[in-house]
């Protein structure tokens, strides 16, 4: 570190430390021969390392992929990485199975099988799970560090420290950093930060070894979550941004090509992604923009050779005839088939009403819906007012690394916007900026006022490719030449001023850390298979409903016994139950999801057909009436129904559901279809008779404050197995057919004794006689059978 | 159609004469008689059925949708003599009666019948028309109607059904629904064409075309092309307009405000958590754009060479406006986000 910035950096690392400390309860208490900026990052890692003891819960918490990936990590721990990439999961999709080893992004498991075989190897014994709960903080401080140095690369060392801080503990990443959070995004965050950091270096130095980096880290990401797209587009994005601004140059043209083709080959090597890269819509544009750069570097090259009018038209034939040879290119190839057009996700992120008509599967998550702003202050704060001030500075003083950050911030909004589940795309840039711009604030309130300094000058990199790439980014030598051009006393703003202004932004930030602490202990930190209810005192209730109800069927019942459920529970069952599943939470098979669909919204005798089809065993249903809980299956049932519907129109329909009115009821208003449908029953069996409450009615559903339809259900092919304490989960076991078919109706009489005597008709009055059966004549008729 | 149905109606009225007994002349006599007047009303039927259709084949020939009064309603509509389903939309589309879904249904409901009408598959078994309620208000005393738009369909035989009325509460009224809707009753498959919107296109060739009008009128001064500030606006109007929440109301559209019926209080921040009014998202979007500007006053005050005095109130003004305006915006997301513990300095 150079002399001039280091008494910068040291208020701003002893600022940090303090902004921070009520936080961490670590004092500023380590001044050892590591920089400050290295502290300031123990700092953080340390507060990483406290996040892991946040969850109380740590092996049994729960996302929507994390069971499965524990199961896969465990598979591949204990049978090794081959015996991994050929796995076929018999035990999900019933009956049809699935590919694992092929159809998933293995980075995950392989991070964690290798860290638990590197730790055995060093006898360390350590059970694979354990790996597995504590893989995500540790991540989230690798993406802490990835995080300050992409940020010094972009602004200064302050605010990268700032950025780490704020990544830290900003409510939008925490969700996938507390541990026992498995999960894809975890790592891929990482990933993301690290490559950006990796190509932000690459393009500053032009060297290729930093490149084969970033394609190193790009082949991470890649293997680790299918989100490595927006980094495939966003590179060409940014070279081609740099190349309509004019500010081409070698380095970018070195970097962006090595990027191109290794990153392409690497990355063609993970089995899922296989030869998507060159045959997908997704990754034309970087296929596009590699082939419009080299013809922009051939003419670069005539352009030395040529006179400059010669040059002038040759340019502007050569790169409108190139793009216009890439364009038709690809949709000439799109359309031959050579290339697979938009997939339905991605293209959901461009039309925002598509999804909602064509694809109900995806409409039906919550994570996919677009985002209120509430959501967007609540994950990050005070980061979100202040983050399009950074955007600012960085557009004011552009580079070309601030184009890049420039672009990774209004396309990762835009995708948040959209999408809420990406609001984890643009948690990262949101620090980035907003730490520029605090640090921009501090940098000129916190200090002396003889020493102003100037923002980070700009445009480093215009002119200076013949500058040895040591010199290169290190600002500190112009600072330097700056400060001497300073020395003319200025006029201050005063230190009135200046010392209110640093408090009020310290109390902002304090309200920031104290909201983060908030959403953290209450909203992400109780995982959703233990359920946490508060009492009027304050006192903790947890519903332990969930893993109940799995260790009941993982120890009564059979074995292989073939489990239905929607499809969200697929995955907490395969991996708490240890039971084979018809559907789960990766929804590659839409119609086999419909079918389990169709199954629950028909009647009972129609859905044991489908059920005895489909070898199911029990039939597993989550019912929150008891207790009123809202993400109960009832509450999910018309997704169901929609999803049944629309592979199955003439059976299932979805206006069956409703009231005359419109309305979706489970009261005695509601629809008959709905109160016989198996879902129905199975939800609200012997429910009836239970009542919760003396002001409410026996059999009064809390979830939907009312008092259920239909009380007396009977089941003729199911019945109840399992119902957890407060009936959050309720199992059926599906009854064999009997030996013999019972008969629906009474079997037929052909000897007729007549039980009761023989009442005569005969009166004292009438004394004439009776015929039985007698044919009855009427005027102007024709006798026909019928009537006898 | 009346020409053929004619010979096959009479068929059954000669195996009646051949079968009846033979000695009774005067009474075949009579039964011939009654025979040929039968027949007559039969064939006046016919007729009355292959005019109809004739009529409405030769309207159709000039416009997708017929407009019905009551005395048109009935005799095409309910009168029996029918082979043909007919779709009717009964509506007030009169500028007095201010009905704004009544026009959009009114579009769709266009879409769907030229798709009909110029289709390949098209016949004389599926009619469109329409009931505007200031030509037919007696239709809609009849059917005992009281709300518009409402789509019904009438079946070729017997009354219409509680399915023949379209549940545009459910499922809105998207000509594609309608399609589908129309499938399900008659079996008529009907294939929505939109004629293509090209006010998106011509706008986008308008703009397009605009700012190159305008680069190549200025092409010898380009400097504007390199105004930062410029590109910062543009670039900062995005990210506020995605960090408001605009996205939300573009794919869920909202209404701009609410106002309450009873005592005609407008609010326009939405109560709960999950949604937002676009008045609000509008709020939102100041209160953000207000904080921002403040940081970047409060930099400017720092970096900008001038009057300290000047640059005093400037430093002021921003710590005001992030001050101030963060706490405004707490305050509402304190109102929104119930059991929220914290607020901010001034404002509960």
């Amino acid at each position: 570190m150079a002399e001039p910035s280091a008494p910068e950096s040291k208020h701003k690392s002893s600022l940090n430390s303090s902004a921070w400390s009520g936080l961490m309860a670590l004092g500023n208490s380590r001044h050892g021969h590591h920089g400050p900026g290295a502290q300031s990052i123990g700092l953080v890692l340390v507060f990483n390392m406290w996040k892991a003891s946040f969850s109380s819960y740590v092996s049994s918490s729960e996302h929507v992929g994390r069971w499965f990936n524990y199961r896969s990590t465990h598979h591949l721990a204990s049978h090794g990485f081959y015996e991994f990439l050929n796995w076929f999961d018999e035990r999900a999709w019933y009956p049809l199975g699935r590919i694992v080893g092929g159809t998933v992004y293995p980075g995950l498991m392989i991070t964690a099988g290798l860290i638990h075989w590197i730790l055995n190897t060093l006898n360390i014994t350590v059970h694979i799970r354990d790996v597995c709960v504590f893989l995500a903080p540790t991540f989230s401080g690798l993406t802490s560090i990835s995080t300050f140095l992409l940020t010094r690369e972009l602004w200064n060392q302050g605010a990268g420290l700032l950025a780490a801080c704020f990544i830290a503990i900003v409510p939008g990443y925490i969700s996938r950093s507390v541990a026992g959070s498995f999960d894809n995004e975890g790592i891929a965050i990482f990933a993301l930060q690290f490559t950006y950091y990796l190509w932000v270096k690459s393009v500053k130095t032009g060297s290729v070894f930093w490149t084969m980096c970033c394609c190193l880290s790009y082949f991470y990401m890649v293997s680790a979550w299918g989100g490595y797209v927006f980094i495939i587009n966003l590179i060409p994005l940014h070279v081609f941004v740099l190349l309509l601004m004019q500010r081409y140059s070698k380095r970018v043209y070195i970097a962006y090509s090595t990027f191109y083709i290794v990153g392409l080959i690497l990355s063609m090597q993970i089995p899922f992604v296989g030869f998507q890269p060159i045959r997908t819509s997704e990754h034309m544009a970087a296929a596009g923009v590699f082939a419009l750069l080299q013809a922009y570097a051939f003419l670069q090259y005539l352009r030395d050779r040529l006179t400059k009018q010669e040059f002038q038209t040759l340019f502007f034939l050569g790169v409108s005839l190139a793009a216009g040879a890439v364009f038709l290119s690809v949709i000439y190839l799109t359309y031959t088939g050579y290339i697979a057009p938009w997939s339905g996700r991605f293209y959901s992120l461009w039309d925002t009403g598509y999804a909602k008509i064509h694809i109900p599967i995806i409409a039906s998550v919550s994570e996919h819906q677009p985002t209120t702003w509430v959501s967007f202050f609540f994950d990050l704060h005070i980061l979100v007012c202040t983050f399009p001030a950074g955007l600012w500075f960085c557009i004011k003083n552009i580079n070309d690394e601030r184009v890049f950050v420039a672009l990774y911030a209004i396309s990762a909004v835009y995708f948040a916007g959209v999408m809420v589940r990406l609001m984890l795309t643009l948690t990262p840039v949101v620090c980035m900026l907003s730490a520029i711009a605090f640090s921009n604030v501090f940098e000129h309130y916190l200090g002396d006022d003889m020493k102003r300094e100037n923002p980070p000058v700009e445009d480093s990199s215009d002119e200076d490719d013949k500058r040895n790439p040591g010199n290169l980014y290190d600002k500190a030598g112009k600072v330097r030449k700056h400060v001497a051009e300073q020395e003319k006393p200025e006029e201050g703003l005063g230190p009135n001023i200046k010392s209110i202004v640093t408090m009020l932004m310290l109390m902002l930030l304090m309200m920031f850390a104290v909201h983060c602490t908030w959403v953290t202990s209450n909203a992400y930190s109780s995982p959703s298979v233990v359920l946490a209810s508060y009492n009027h005192d304050g006192t903790r209730n947890i519903l332990d409903d969930f893993r109940e109800a799995y260790f009941w069927l993982r120890q009564n019942t059979d074995e292989h016994a073939r489990v239905m459920s929607w499809w969200d529970y697929g995955y907490q069952i395969a991996g708490m139950a240890n039971r084979t599943t018809l559907v789960d939470n990766n929804t590659w098979n839409n119609s086999h999801i419909a079918l389990v669909g169709k199954a629950m919204s028909s009647n009972e005798t129609a859905a044991y057909k489908i059920m005895r089809t489909l070898d199911v065993d029990y039939v597993l249903v989550i019912f929150g009436g008891v207790i009123g809980y809202s993400g109960d299956d009832i509450n999910k049932f018309l997704w169901m129904v929609r999803i049944a519907e629309g592979e199955h129109p003439k059976d299932i329909r979805e206006s069956d559901y409703f009231t005359p009115q419109g309305e979706f009821r489970v009261d005695k208003a509601g629809s008959p279809t709905l109160l016989n449908c198996l879902m129905y029953k199975m939800s609200y069996y012997r429910f009836g008779e239970m009542q919760l409450d003396f002001r409410t009615p026996p059999g009064f559903d809390r979830t939907r404050n009312a008092e259920i339809g239909n009380k007396d259900i009977k089941f003729k092919h199911l019945e109840e197995a399992f119902t957890s304490e407060h009936w959050l989960v309720r199992i059926y076991k599906v009854k064999a057919p009997d030996n013999r078919e019972t008969l629906d109706h009474k079997p037929r009489v052909t000897n007729i004794f007549p039980k009761q005597k023989y009442l005569s008709k005969k009166t004292t009055k009438r004394k004439r006689g009776y015929i039985k059966n007698k044919l009855v004549f009427k005027k102007g008729k024709k006798i026909s059978k019928k009537t006898v | 159609m009346g020409a053929r149905g004619a010979p096959s109606r009479r068929r059954p009225a000669g195996r009646r004469l051949r079968y009846l007994p033979a000695g009774s002349f005067p009474f075949l006599l009579l039964l011939l008689l009654l025979c040929i007047q039968l027949g007559g009303g039969q064939k006046k039927k016919e007729n009355l059925l292959a005019e109809k259709v004739e009529q409405l084949m030769e309207w159709s020939s000039r416009r997708s949708i017929f407009r019905m009064n009551g005395d048109k309603f009935r005799k095409f509509i309910k009168a029996p003599p029918r082979n043909y389903s007919m779709i009717v939309m009964f509506t007030a589309l009169q500028p007095q009666r201010q009905c704004s879904v009544c026009r959009q249904a009114n579009e769709e409901y266009q879409i769907l019948a030229n798709s009909w009408r110029y289709s390949s598959a098209f016949c004389n078994k599926l009619f469109f028309s329409m009931v505007d309620y200031d030509e037919g208000t007696d239709v809609f005393q009849q059917l005992n109607m009281n709300s518009a738009p409402t789509f019904m369909h009438f079946p070729p035989k017997g009354r219409p059904k509680r399915a023949d009325t379209f549940d545009l509460q459910r499922i809105g009224f998207a000509a594609e629904q309608l399609a589908k809707w129309i499938a399900d009753r008659t079996d008529v498959h009907i294939r929505v064409f939109r004629p293509p919107n090209y006010s998106g296109t011509i706008a986008l060739a308008l703009l397009v075309s605009l700012v190159g009008g305008l680069l190549y009128l200025r092409r010898n001064n380009l400097e504007f092309i390199y105004n930062k500030t410029g590109w910062a606006m543009v670039s900062l109007c995005i990210v506020f307009a995605m960090t408001s929440g605009q996205m939300w109301n573009h794919i869920r559209g909202p209404p701009y405000a609410h106002k309450n019926p009873h005592n005609g209080q407008v609010s326009y921040i939405h109560g709960s958590s999950q949604a937002q009014f676009v008045a609000e998202s509008h709020i939102i979007l100041v209160l953000n754009a207000a904080i921002t500007m403040g940081m970047v006053l409060l930099n400017e005050a720092a970096t900008s060479k001038g009057d300290v005095g000047k640059r005093r109130i400037i430093c002021l003004v921003g710590l005001g406006l992030v001050v101030f305006f963060f706490s405004f915006l707490l305050s509402i997301f304190r109102s929104k986000y119930h059991g929220y513990p914290y607020r901010a300095f001034l404002l509960r």
